[in-house]
């Protein structure tokens, strides 16, 4: 006998290298498609733990979660009032404080509901919503809800008369222009929002508010201590934490997580099929092949486990590809999308290449099944 | 001592009989040629003695053991063990090298051994092909790459189906002599072949005819 046997897997790994090196353009077919699908997996991942967490600080920041409204029934609360409460919280943490005060008024003998307000603050409390047209800049234009919007038929830019009877019982006319209408999903569709001092031009007095509502980002035992500071300290404000925001976040959220959900068990699907054709094709073209190899003496199991091989290795690879692509997916998404960056998973990395293998391997199961079917004998006969 | 034994094979494939009642007898480190014309049945009898096919009667007796009623997976280890295979169509796996092509036949058998598969290619002249890709090398070179892996695993019998069928005159008779030097060591060698060069070289030579035996020849020694 000569020289030292050389270990079987040795021989394998090499068979198996081979194969992939030597016969690559077919290969990368097959290795692009588990790539792709890594990319989207592992990309898609990332945002859909990353962002949701990202995109609730957001909302959290921005969204109002705070409102005064007056104590004891009737009365109004004065802004007076409303100032010494917003004393209590410290300034760096208010995002923003937006004040509402509400009349009814008539739109050609019909009535309607005006909220006076300062649009910079509400742009900050509700960032959530929709404007066609402009917010805003002036005195004299307003945003009208969808809702009034389609009943009076009123596009931006459009001008309508606002009559009413002001706190003297004396009767008002005023004109006014559409700067935007506004969506938000709820009961703000029904309002015409005008700034507060038009409001309170109209009525013929000032410093009267219904509620005023508050951004503050700050952690749940400091708002709570806000609102019990308030309480003890205000006279005529009755501060009370909102969950509003927070809840309308988590469908958002719920719907998108759904969404990214939906997608990642799509693309696994279509990278199966395509893996799973592309090694149908890879068998067939070396039916040759695996006749020479059984003639040669190779079991069946031998057969699969070389194509088993291959199989892995284009999963391994290609999820490891993934990690990487999918990496710099989520983050340009974010980047453009959302404007932040995020964090890498190292988690990503095993679960991205166990995903792939699995689903590869899952591919590869049918082809290779067949192609322990080859006659041997198929190598004797011509082509 | 008979190293094989086809006692009254038949093989029939739907309608058409490619084999009929076959009685052939081959001998310990005998030199055997099977000719006939196309059609004629000699690519199944060399299926059969290789234990790819099974015969639909008869039996078959290869090295004292009767493989005809075998599974397909121990025909597989039969042929693994025992037989060494050449055919007309030089066969390589196209992605490994010479050298790996007959360290896969090592993989199958036992264990893969680079320096004495080495030593084969050097044995048909190969030794400085090693690393070389069958689309690298002419149609002669990987028909002896194909016997240095047939050869590689020492087995009782070779079995060659139109060994030379493909082949140049210089290439052929290369491999003349590699079979000459195998049958001088004392390997027994059935081989399929059109040209009567190369089966006079033989001891023996059957004749088939619409899957039966014609005639055998015994040759001059
Ligand atoms: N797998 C098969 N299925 C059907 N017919 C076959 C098969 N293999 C061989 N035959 C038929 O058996 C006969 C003998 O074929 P073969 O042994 O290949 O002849 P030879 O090698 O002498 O040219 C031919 O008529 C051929 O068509
Ligand atoms: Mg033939």
């Amino acid at each position: 006998m000569a020289g030292d046997p050389m270990k079987k897997q040795t021989m394998y790994f090499r068979m198996v290298t081979s194969s992939l090196i030597r016969r690559r353009s077919r290969m990368l077919v097959a290795l692009l498609a588990v790539a792709i699908g890594a990319t989207v997996l592992s990309g898609l991942v990332t945002i859909y733990y990353d962002i949701p967490r990202q995109m609730g600080q957001e909302f959290r920041s921005y969204g109002a979660n705070l409102i005064f409204i007056p104590s004891g029934d009737g009365s109004a609360l004065s802004m007076d009032a409303a100032d010494a409460a917003a004393d209590f919280i410290p300034a760096d943490d208010i995002v923003g404080m937006a004040p509402y005060r509400y009349e009814t008024v008539k739109i050609n003998e019909q009535p309607f509901m005006a909220a006076g307000t300062d649009m910079e603050e509400v742009k900050k409390t509700s960032p959530y919503w929709f404007v066609s047209g402009e917010w805003p800049e002036n005195d004299g234009s307003v945003l009208v809800g969808q809702e009034v919007a389609d009943y009076i038929r009123l596009s931006p830019g459009d001008t309508f008369t606002v009559t009413g009877t002001d706190i003297k019982d004396e009767s008002f006319s005023r004109d006014f222009i559409v700067s935007g209408i506004v969506q938000t999903g709820g009961t703000e569709e029904g309002f015409i929002f005008l700034s507060l001092s038009d409001l309170e031009g109209l009525m013929g007095n000032e410093g009267e508010l219904d509620v005023v509502e508050c951004s503050i980002s700050a952690s749940q035992t400091v708002l709570d201590d806000i609102v019990k500071q308030i309480t003890e300290n205000v006279e005529g404000v009755t501060p009370r934490l909102v969950k509003r925001v927070t809840q309308s976040e988590g469908t958002v959220l719920t719907k998108l997580q759904a969404l990214v959900y939906l997608v990642t068990v799509i693309v696994l699907l279509l990278t199966m099929i395509c893996v799973a054709t592309t090694m149908m094709a890879v068998v067939a073209e070396r039916r040759k092949e695996i006749g020479l190899k059984k003639a040669l003496g190779a079991a069946n199991k031998s057969i699969v486990m070389e194509f088993l091989g291959e199989c892995l290795f284009l999963g391994g690879l290609g999820g490891l590809l993934g990690v990487v692509l999918g990496f710099v997916f989520a983050q340009t998404i974010s980047v453009n999308v959302f404007s932040r960056s995020i964090s890498f998973q190292p988690l990503l990395i095993p679960v991205t290449l166990a995903v792939s293998i699995a689903i590869t391997a899952l591919a590869c199961l049918l082809p290779v099944r067949s192609a322990t079917d080859v006659d041997p004998a198929i190598v004797l006969r011509g082509e | 001592m008979n190293i094989l034994e086809l006692k009254d094979i038949s093989k029939i494939y739907g309608s058409v009989k490619a084999l009929q009642n076959i009685n052939l007898q081959v001998s310990q480190g005998e030199w055997l040629a099977i000719m006939g014309p196309s059609g004629s049945g000699k690519s199944t009898m060399i299926n059969i003695i290789g234990c790819m096919d099974k015969p639909s009667n008869g039996s078959v007796i290869l090295d004292g053991a009767n493989i005809s009623k075998e599974s397909a997976k121990s025909l597989t280890n039969v042929r693994r063990d025992k037989i060494g295979l050449i055919f007309q169509q030089f066969h390589m796996i196209n992605y490994l090298t010479a050298l790996e092509n007959v360290m896969v036949a090592q993989y199958y058998h036992s264990m893969p051994d680079e320096k004495e598969a080495l030593q084969a290619l050097e044995r048909v002249g190969l030794g400085d092909r090693a690393k070389h890709l069958p689309s690298q090398l002419s149609g002669g070179e990987q028909q002896r790459v194909c016997i240095a892996r047939a050869l590689i695993n020492y087995p009782k019998l070779i079995l060659a189906d139109e060994p030379t069928g493909n082949l140049d005159e210089t290439n052929e008779g290369i491999v003349l002599d590699i079979f000459k030097q195998l049958h001088k060591e004392g390997i027994t060698i059935i081989v399929v072949t059109h040209d009567p060069e190369v089966a006079e070289e033989a001891q023996r030579t059957v004749v088939l005819e619409h899957g039966r035996v014609a005639r055998i020849v015994p040759n001059k020694e």
